[in-house]
């Protein structure tokens, strides 16, 4: 799934401008840093992708699809092609690990055994099956962040966003999440991944862009990160 | 079919996780349903005893002493009046042997009067109590009518009462529905603002609106119907009682109370149905607002 930005532009009120002029083209099958301090617009830029927000300005299009003309009722469809990992994980707590990884599937009917092969695949890829039964507030911040990207897996997404998902983690826990982000990728699916970690960037030489209030200063292939 | 499963196992988790919240609903649900459904009964109890007055209620009217007069015309001319449900014609010899007959062992009193004074006159019934006042006046309008005779206070406080009760019954009504909707709408209301963050979250993962939404909707439904079927049931178990009770100390009502099993059944199956669908309602408005401003995009 390939996204490009137009001339994308996002405010909030008052008058906070969070990106600014952004142009950019991501083909399907890249791994892509997206960098910057604090407040660069790094959230901002995923937040379009993932279409909780729309540009003030300019066009997010995304497989093709301008998601700013995309219908409400659409959205639904087009997130389960779209594997979320945030950085406060956004688990749903009173759900066990399995509920939460089993739930993406639910709600696209899928039959009830069907959902546990998959939900007993990823829980397994992350190395989780043990604390399935576990809730969220049960798990450390490492698992957390694994059981969100075993729920990002579920539905096999072709796009998978990932907004600092090694910013609450130590080293080894961050190069564990980072092994399961770059097999992924390996399988062909779009990562898009935002960061702050130098050592990440520049062990790996992936594509980069930075971001510094809100305009892009650099889109570099095979880049690195010096903060 | 696997959607309804799933579904159906997310509202059960709802009415679980906020099981005292759904349980003080279901009370008050309960509650205000058993108040709608007496009040309606009693106002249906009421109408029957007020129509059953209304209609004995009879108003006499004695036509003028004038051998030219036509009575058939006259009588057609009654019969034609707005407010006129039924007549019946009383010859002055029919009306004397009716007074005979009334006054029993002092009707030789009558004897004494000689010829016989009543007029041809007419009993004349009405639909509703309300309605005397009106035909009276259009019969003391007609040169034909000599005298009107009829119970002028009876009918006036049978009329108010029939408007009172009227009104108190749909007071009790709109209350009854209002306090049991606030409630639902406020349970589920709670219930979606304890869960926004996961609603937000269910959204962001591929949820559509209906599947976040059909739970609650139904959390809403099932508590309101389960509060109308306790209060439906309370109902029944405590009418049929209750008017054995009246009947015994108030004869005269016998004829009045409604007393059909199948009657107060349909009554009841009615009040749960009204319940489900004021619980359908109010959840439903509340859902569709909340998750549309959850899920809207800045």
């Amino acid at each position: 799934m390939n996204i490009t930005f137009s001339d994308v532009t996002k405010t909030f009120e008052p008058d906070i401008t969070a990106l600014s002029d952004v142009n950019l083209n991501i083909e399907q099958g890249e791994f892509v840093y997206v960098v910057g301090q604090t407040g660069s617009g790094k959230s901002t830029l995923l937040r379009l992708i993932t279409r909780e927000i729309l540009p003030s300005a300019g066009v997010v299009a995304v497989g093709g699809y301008d998601l700013r003309r995309m219908r409400r009722a659409d959205v639904p469809y087009y997130r389960r092609d779209v594997g979320l990992v945030a950085q406060d994980f956004k688990l749903i707590p009173s759900l066990t690990v399995y509920e939460n990884i089993a739930f993406v599937m639910e709600t696209m009917s899928v039959p009830k055994k069907i959902v546990a092969e998959r939900t007993k695949d990823v829980i397994s890829q992350v190395g989780l099956w043990r604390r399935r039964f576990m809730r969220p507030n049960q798990l450390s911040g490492g698992e957390q962040q694994r059981v969100a990207i075993a729920r990002a897996l579920a539905n096999s997404p072709s796009l998978f966003i990932a907004d600092e998902p090694t910013g609450n983690l130590d080293f080894h826990t961050a190069a564990d999440v980072m092994k399961i982000l770059f097999s992924i990728n390996a399988a062909g699916v779009t990562v898009v991944m935002s960061t702050h970690n130098q050592n990440i960037v520049n062990s790996s030489r992936r594509r980069v862009i930075e971001l510094e209030n809100g305009k892009l200063i650099r889109d570099e292939k095979g880049g690195t990160y010096t903060g | 079919m696997t959607t309804l499963r799933y579904i159906l196992r997310d509202m059960w988790r709802l009415v679980v996780h906020h099981w005292v919240l759904g349980l003080l609903t279901l009370i008050t649900a309960g509650v205000m349903m058993w108040i709608l459904g007496v009040t309606t009964l009693f106002s249906l109890n009421l109408e029957n005893l007020l129509s059953r007055l209304e209609s004995e209620l009879v108003v006499q009217a004695y036509l003028v002493k004038d051998n030219t007069l036509d009575i058939e015309k006259t009588a057609a001319k009654i019969q034609a009046l707005e407010y006129v449900y039924a007549m019946k014609i009383y010859s002055p010899a029919d009306s004397l042997a009716k007074l005979q007959e009334k006054m029993g062992s002092q009707s030789r009193a009558l004897d004494m009067l000689g010829e016989n004074p009543i007029p041809y006159n007419f009993e004349i019934h009405v639909h509703r109590a309300e309605d005397v006042e009106h035909l009276v006046d259009e019969l003391n309008a007609m040169p034909e009518v000599d005298d009107v005779v009829y119970a002028g206070l009876v009918v006036k406080r049978i009329s108010a009462l029939s408007r009172i009760s009227s009104r108190i019954a749909l007071v009790m009504f709109i209350l009854s529905v209002i306090i049991t909707a606030l409630v639902v709408y406020n349970t589920i209301h709670i219930s979606l603002y304890s869960r926004r963050e996961e609603i937000g979250i269910m959204y962001l993962v591929g949820a559509t609106r209906a599947y976040i939404a059909t739970p609650f909707v139904l959390e809403g439904t099932l508590l309101s119907l389960l509060g109308a079927v306790i209060a439906a049931a309370g109902i029944m178990g405590a009418y049929f009682p209750g008017v054995t009770l009246i009947q015994s100390n108030l004869p005269f009502l016998r004829n009045s109370i409604i007393t059909d099993r199948a009657v107060i059944f349909r009554f009841c199956a009615l009040l749960a149905g009204f319940g489900a669908t004021l619980g359908w309602v109010c959840s439903y408005i509340i859902v569709a607002r909340f998750i549309n401003s959850i899920t809207k995009p800045e």
